[in-house]
């Protein structure tokens, strides 16, 4: 059999596909990376300068103070945005109630549903440091006095890993979950002839057989960690800034806000690049390929 | 059954095929292909304009349908208005960048439209200004305003949309009056009057829930760093660019906000409120101080009548703390403006339009809005509707310049004095480029400074931040 | 499934105690901000903006879902936004799985190259692309229609990677014993694996469902014929509160939430659908016991 005659039909499913990406992503990016090389005035002509826009963004003091925020940030939540909706999903799945793991399961999703305007204002109530929940309970734990959690910027870094986690956790664990459910139950079965406990089953049986949706996930939040923006945008605030002003953050701040389309756009492909070695990296590390 | 290798993709393009088709239907003029220059002038035809907006126009989307409807039989041309519900500069940005066609555009910030003249986006109107009757009439627009939208070049390239007013400190004369404390001038008067609110129990609840002073990090300090005759943003002396607030002439500033910090006179959360959950700590009796617009004196006390007619509530403007000597400095809002982009394909129809909204019917329109949805006419006199009530006679333009016009039902109470402030004491901030910049490293010292953070003497920000240029 | 554990274990009691303590804990978390949300929506105009976390409406009052709802005539934004939501939601699924079979086949060639193809779309920030997509849009007269807002993001890496996941899950050999029979691969894959990885079709779609019906920015970008505005921004419209400037408008806190409840609900109400079919893959699962 010829590859074609094998393979044509999976080719043709790919055609619209394929098609919708070299309109609505290829060629966008073409000429996004084309603007990236003029100055890109907002009327008028657009003359090409060369690696101006890159030598101005890459000699920006916050350019680089961003990336390393970014770094910062992103990898925590990379870190954590992994593991804590592992660790519930496991836990999940160890729950013998159906109800009790049906309302959990939707009650965990809840603020997924919501955009980051509400839950981030809602969180700056939270951690109010006068009539904020959170530190009314610490006080009445016996700490000192309370922590003005936002505005410190000792721990801004830390607010944003932990409240990014906590607001897609319910959507990682669902797919955790579908990861569990697909294991074969012969498995188990053949486990617990062996003799094994609850704690072995998840050890030697759960986790190696999700190893597949654990590396998709992963991947998938790679892609995301350099792009971060929303967050810091609602949880920001001047006192923090220095500490939480991601890449996204650069790029808004000096495209939109101050119209300097050129170095924005060469700002964001750099985000792109560095994006693309991060993946590389991922990929060869974990064998995406060989899921 | 034998597979068809076309059948996945004729398949997916008959379905998006289908799709498209069925809801591209009427598609509204000015987006697609432009029109030719020469159709749109015909006589038959009504003339077209286009118009981008920020604030003008309806509060929802059908109101804004009603408000186009209004605005083109009052003008007699065919207007579209534009006014997106969000990310309003990303949207001017994109538009602009990608060749779109407005015909005005609307903005609030004198540095976006430093960019726009920079980078060729705005058409200079001097001579139309200068020459048009309306727009040239000192009695419309004081002669002395135009400066705000003149470019370095000396040419007027926008024309203000409204008249826009300044932020002040804003106290709750009632406290005051039972506090039986005197009107503040001096920042010791300050210091007493927010110590007293703090402590005293202002508003008799028997708890100690209120706070002195709230604002929105550095939303806004003006008033007080006017003690020290310290201005936000840029001052040029000698030629040079300045930095006051970064200065060491503002630690004792920083030192006083830290001391009310410490007291617990200054609301702790003021580093992360935004202006919105000011206004309520406001509204809610729990702070007696905040800094914000003139326009709000008068809503803050009419949004608590409304609640309850017997209240004691009374918001009033306060004067900023007098300077070394005597002079008191205050912050004025950049005007909000009108511009017509270079490109735009009706140049002539956006002049009609600006001549127009500075006269009555324009002004009417701007501020109660649509005759008949928010406002009827009784015989001679005009009565606002329950919606106009609720749109509390702003539609874009709470207030305005032209002196002929009267507005129809008043200000609301406290407003004239807070705009008599504004006239005798406010100026514009100066915002050059780098700004948002150096604005990040001040306003971060600024505010541990404030929070007592930071030892205020090791003076970190005023080497750092003053720039040497 | 009871019987899969010595449940009169002391070790096994404590452990499920511990867990199902651990996970009302996170639970409560979750729970007090959508609380606060409804709390808020029903308080009156002034009691809704005391600076409090409030549980239980203060002063009871409707005003803040009178107000959404006498000022905006939603049933057209709702419609449009059902439109969008529905159809691009479907058409999302169905091409982002077929693109996930695809890839399953170990032997296709090109296939890693494809992949890369297309998580190299996932890389690219929307703010680069700002400017040209828009004149992409604009050349294909897609301004002002709703085929714009369905054609935004009509395929994602996100979700073909995900199903190419969930689709490998399956048994490769059903496949080509299938095909050895005689069945076209279109055949095997709306046959077989649309009907195998129910779980996975319903994370996907719930996911995009979600994203569809909270879209903003592409319908505030091409959308400014008021006839085919979306729910999101009809909303939008009316609480957007611009302190920058001068304006003396006012949305209380209730007003505020009240639209909120209104663009989740939906969501909430389409959830138990979605996870009955999520569940019954998991109880699939367990009854082959």
């Amino acid at each position: 059999m010829t590859t074609m005659k094998r393979f044509g039909a999976l080719y043709a499913m790919m055609i619209p596909v394929v098609l919708y990406f070299l309109v609505y992503a290829y060629y966008p990016l073409a000429r996004g990376l084309q603007i990236s090389f003029q100055d890109y005035r907002l009327m008028g002509t657009h003359p090409y300068t060369g690696w101006d826009n890159y030598r101005l963004v890459l000699q920006d003091a916050s350019f680089l103070d961003a990336f390393v925020n970014t770094l910062l940030i992103g990898g925590g939540t990379l870190a954590l945005g992994f593991a804590a909706p592992l660790a519930i999903a496991l836990s999940l799945n160890e729950v013998l109630r159906s109800w009790f793991r049906k309302t959990a399961q939707m009650v965990l999703y809840l603020p997924h549903l919501l955009s980051w305007v509400v839950i981030g204002g809602m969180w700056i109530f939270l951690l109010s440091p006068d009539t904020g929940l959170v530190n009314v309970v610490l006080v009445k734990l016996g700490m000192s006095g309370p922590i003005h959690f936002l505005a410190d910027a000792g721990w801004s870094r830390w607010m944003l890993i932990l409240l990014v986690t906590w607001k897609d956790m319910g959507y990682n664990c669902i797919l955790f979950l579908a990861g569990i459910v697909s294991i074969s139950p012969s498995l188990y079965e053949a486990a617990r002839m062996d003799g094994a406990s609850r704690w072995q089953q998840m050890r030697d049986v759960t986790l190696p057989q999700l190893s597949g949706t654990m590396k998709v996930i992963f991947l998938l939040n790679t892609l995301g960690i350099l792009r971060i923006f929303d967050p810091v945008f609602i949880l920001r605030n001047p006192a923090t800034a220095s500490k939480v002003d991601v890449l996204m953050m650069y790029t808004f701040q000096r495209g939109i806000l101050e119209m300097k389309i050129g170095p924005a756009a060469a700002a964001s492909f750099l985000v792109v690049l560095l994006t693309f070695a991060l993946t590389f990296a991922v990929r060869r590390l974990i064998r995406f390929d060989e899921v | 059954m034998k597979t068809k290798p076309w059948l996945a993709a004729a398949m997916a393009a008959a379905l998006s095929a289908s799709l498209l088709s069925g809801c591209s239907g009427a598609d509204n003029g000015g987006n697609a292909a432009s029109p030719a220059p020469g159709i749109s002038a015909s006589p038959a035809a009504p003339q077209k304009l286009r118009i981008l907006s920020a604030n003008v126009g309806g509060k929802t989307p059908e109101e804004n349908e009603k408000f186009e409807a209004a605005l083109s039989e009052l003008t007699g041309m065919d207007v579209t208005l534009e006014k997106p519900a969000e990310g309003y500069d990303q949207k001017v940005l994109t538009a602009l960048g990608s060749g779109e066609k407005y015909d005005l555009i609307e903005g609030s910030n004198l540095g976006v439209l430093d960019t726009f003249v920079e980078q060729g986006v705005v058409s200079d109107l001097t001579e139309f200004v200068e020459s048009s009757a309306v727009l040239s009439d000192p009695k419309v627009i004081p002669a002395a305003e135009w400066e705000q939208l003149t470019d370095k070049d000396g040419r007027i390239v926008a024309v203000f949309s409204k008249f826009q007013g300044g932020t002040m400190p804003i106290v709750r004369k009632d406290w005051l009056d039972k506090l039986k404390l005197s009107e503040p001038q001096t920042l010791e008067d300050y210091y007493e009057v927010l110590k007293a609110f703090k402590e005293q129990d202002p508003d008799g609840n028997g708890k100690d829930d209120t706070y002195g002073l709230s604002t929105s990090g550095l939303y806004d300090i003006q008033g007080f760093m006017s003690a020290a005759g310290l201005k936000y943003r840029y001052v040029m002396e000698d030629g040079k660019r300045t930095i006051p607030y970064a200065t060491d002439a503002a630690v004792p500033m920083y030192e006083w906000f830290a001391k009310l910090f410490k007291e617990g006179i200054l609301d702790p959360n003021f580093v992360t409120n935004d202006t919105a959950k000011m206004r309520n700590l406001f509204l809610t009796d729990r702070v007696g101080m905040v800094t914000y617009w003139d326009a709000w004196v008068g809503m803050f006390n009419s949004l608590r009548q409304q609640q309850d007619p017997s209240t004691a509530f009374a918001a009033a403007a306060l004067p900023p703390a007098s300077g070394p000597d005597g002079e008191r400095i205050m912050r004025r809002g950049d005007p909000d403006y009108w511009f017509v982009p270079a490109n735009a394909e009706h140049p002539e129809a956006a002049k009609q339009f600006l001549e127009f909204w500075q006269t009555e019917p324009g002004i009417m329109l701007g501020s109660l809005g649509i005759e008949g949805e928010d406002y009827i006419k009784e015989g001679d006199s005009l009565k606002l509707t329950d919606i106009g009530k609720e749109h509390n006679m702003d539609h874009g333009v709470p207030f305005w310049y032209n002196e002929n016009v009267k507005p129809p039902f008043g200000k609301l109470p406290g407003v004239q004095e807070a705009q008599d402030l504004v006239k005798a004491h406010a100026s514009l901030e100066l915002a050059l480029p780098g700004w948002s910049d150096a604005e990040k490293i001040v306003q971060q010292y600024a505010l541990e400074a404030m929070s007592g953070k930071r030892p205020t003497r090791s003076s970190g920000c005023a080497r750092s931040c003053s720039p040497r240029s | 499934m009871g019987d899969r554990y010595d449940r009169l274990g002391w070790t096994n009691r404590t452990f499920d105690a511990l867990n199902a303590g651990f996970l009302i804990l996170l639970m409560l978390t979750m729970i007090i901000p959508f609380l606060n949300v409804l709390a808020l929506a029903f308080s009156s105009g002034i009691a809704s903006m005391q600076p409090d976390i409030v549980l239980i409406p203060k002063d009871f009052s409707t005003e803040g879902f009178v107000t959404v709802w006498s000022s905006l005539d939603l049933w057209r934004p709702l419609l449009n936004s059902t439109i969008v939501t529905l159809s691009g939601t479907a058409l999302h699924v169905l091409l982002s799985s077929l693109a996930g079979y695809v890839f399953i086949h170990p032997h296709l060639p090109g296939r890693k190259l494809m992949i890369s193809f297309i998580l190299l779309t996932m890389m690219v920030p929307q703010e680069a692309v700002m400017i040209p997509l828009y004149v992409v849009n604009k050349d294909l007269h897609l301004i002002n229609t709703l085929s714009v807002l369905v054609l935004s993001g009509l395929v994602s890496g996100f979700s073909i990677l995900l199903m190419r996941n969930f689709f490998s899950a399956i048994p490769y050999e059903m496949a080509e014993s299938a095909k050895i029979d005689g069945a076209g691969e279109l055949r095997v894959f709306f046959t077989m694996y649309m009907r195998l990885a129910a779980a996975g079709l319903a994370t996907v779609t719930l996911y995009e469902f979600v994203g569809r019906w909270n879209m903003l920015t592409p319908a505030v970008m091409y959308i400014t014929d008021m006839a085919k505005i979306t729910l999101q921004v009809a909303l939008k419209s009316m609480i957007v509160d611009s302190a920058a400037t001068s304006s003396s408008y006012l949305i209380t806190t209730n007003v505020r939430m009240a639209g909120i409840v209104i663009s989740v609900l939906p969501l909430i109400a389409v959830y138990p659908f979605v996870q009955r079919h999520f569940m019954k893959g998991i109880l699939a699962g367990a009854n082959k016991e």
